[in-house]
């Protein structure tokens, strides 16, 4: 009672009809399953079943038989698929040489096509690019030439008036009149300014006076 | 050759000495190669603390100036012969600088900030840099993104 109880199988054995023929040991009940072999069983050598000469014959045959079977319907499945291969055409196209020679005639074409309009295309944009790149260095050139003038002009500029500046120079041989105008007219840059912006020149007042 | 003010502070002398001073200096300048602009006589004028130059105490100088251009390589030896002149109280070069180009902003420097260009400038940097925010009340009932 207690082993079907503890079998879960024993319901489906019941149902099956085979009772008692597949009971499993609950061995666990018993002891653990990690303890090792009981030191009074270990060079235990089970005892094996005796079979009679009729018995083994019969299982024999019946194996050969059985192996002959599964051999014969393996061979003619074998052969099924290797006759289904050569004859299908299902999973792969069959093309004789001249069918492709022309689809690769075709492939040449449509690449030479694709490589014509590419062509075309690129000789428009190096056009395009090049146009441009002529434009820039005329434009940076101008630019330059200009820049150039402006530097020249500016230079001029200051020469002429250096040039202009030069009449007044002190030389050598007018330096002592220079020295003596200069001790004669004394000269003051100091200026005072109001919030009206009015100047009021020299380091005193005295222009207030005047 | 660029263009240098030599500004001098003699000392007192009568009249025909310091013509000779400034005599000299100039005849320095030329010496070296430079050209003379212009001489500026500033007056003469008590000086504004007591200075003690080549052994003697000054209370009183006069001012003079000269333009002049001459090789930046020679400026250094004018410094030094200057230097030795007793009768130079101070002296000093310097460069003349072409004024700057100016205008005057004063009317823009006085508006309001908000009305200043400069501060609106400053206030786009700032809208650049704020992040865009999520609109609470754009109809869906839970928030899009993560939190």
């Amino acid at each position: 009672m207690l082993r079907q109880l503890l079998n879960p199988m024993s319901v489906t054995a019941v149902k099956t009809g085979s009772n008692d023929f597949a009971l499993e040991f609950v061995r666990w009940r018993r002891k653990p399953r990690w303890l090792p072999v009981a030191k009074s069983k270990v060079f235990r050598v089970p005892e094996r079943k005796k079979q009679t000469e009729e018995e083994r014959i019969e299982l024999m045959r019946l194996h050969n038989q059985y192996k002959t079977q599964l051999r014969s319907v393996r061979q003619y499945l074998r052969e099924e698929v290797i006759r289904h291969q050569e004859t299908s055409t299902a999973d792969h196209i069959v093309l004789t040489p001249e069918q492709e020679e022309a689809e690769f005639q075709r492939c040449l074409e449509v690449n030479a096509e694709w490589n014509a309009k590419i062509a075309g295309e690129r000789e428009v944009r190096l056009a395009k690019e090049r146009d441009e790149k002529v434009a820039y260095v005329q434009e940076r050139l101008e630019a330059g030439k200009l820049r150039e003038e402006e530097r020249r002009e500016r230079a001029d500029e200051r020469i002429r008036f250096e040039i202009e500046q030069s009449k007044t120079f002190v030389t050598r041989a007018n330096l002592d009149e220079a020295i003596e105008a200069a001790l004669a007219n004394p000269v003051d840059h100091n200026f005072a300014i109001d919030l009206a912006g009015n100047l009021y020149r020299g380091r005193g007042t005295q222009s207030l006076n005047n | 050759m660029p263009s240098y003010e030599l500004s001098l502070v003699l000392r007192q002398l009568p009249r025909p000495e310091l013509i000779s001073v400034i005599k000299r200096t100039a005849e320095s300048i030329f010496n070296k190669g430079g050209i003379i602009r212009k001489l500026e006589n500033l007056g003469a004028r008590p000086l504004p603390h007591k200075v003690s130059e080549h052994g003697v105490v000054h209370k009183e100088g006069t001012y003079f100036s000269i333009f002049f251009d001459t090789a930046p390589t020679k400026i250094l030896d004018l410094k030094e012969e200057f230097g030795r002149d007793i009768d130079i109280i101070r002296r000093n070069i310097y460069k003349v600088e072409e004024s700057a180009e100016f205008k005057c902003t004063l009317h823009d420097e006085m508006l309001p900030p908000a009305y200043r260009k400069d501060v609106q400038e400053i206030i786009d940097i700032a809208k650049r840099k704020h992040k865009p925010k999520y609109n609470y009340n754009s109809g869906l009932d839970y928030y899009p993104f993560q939190k």
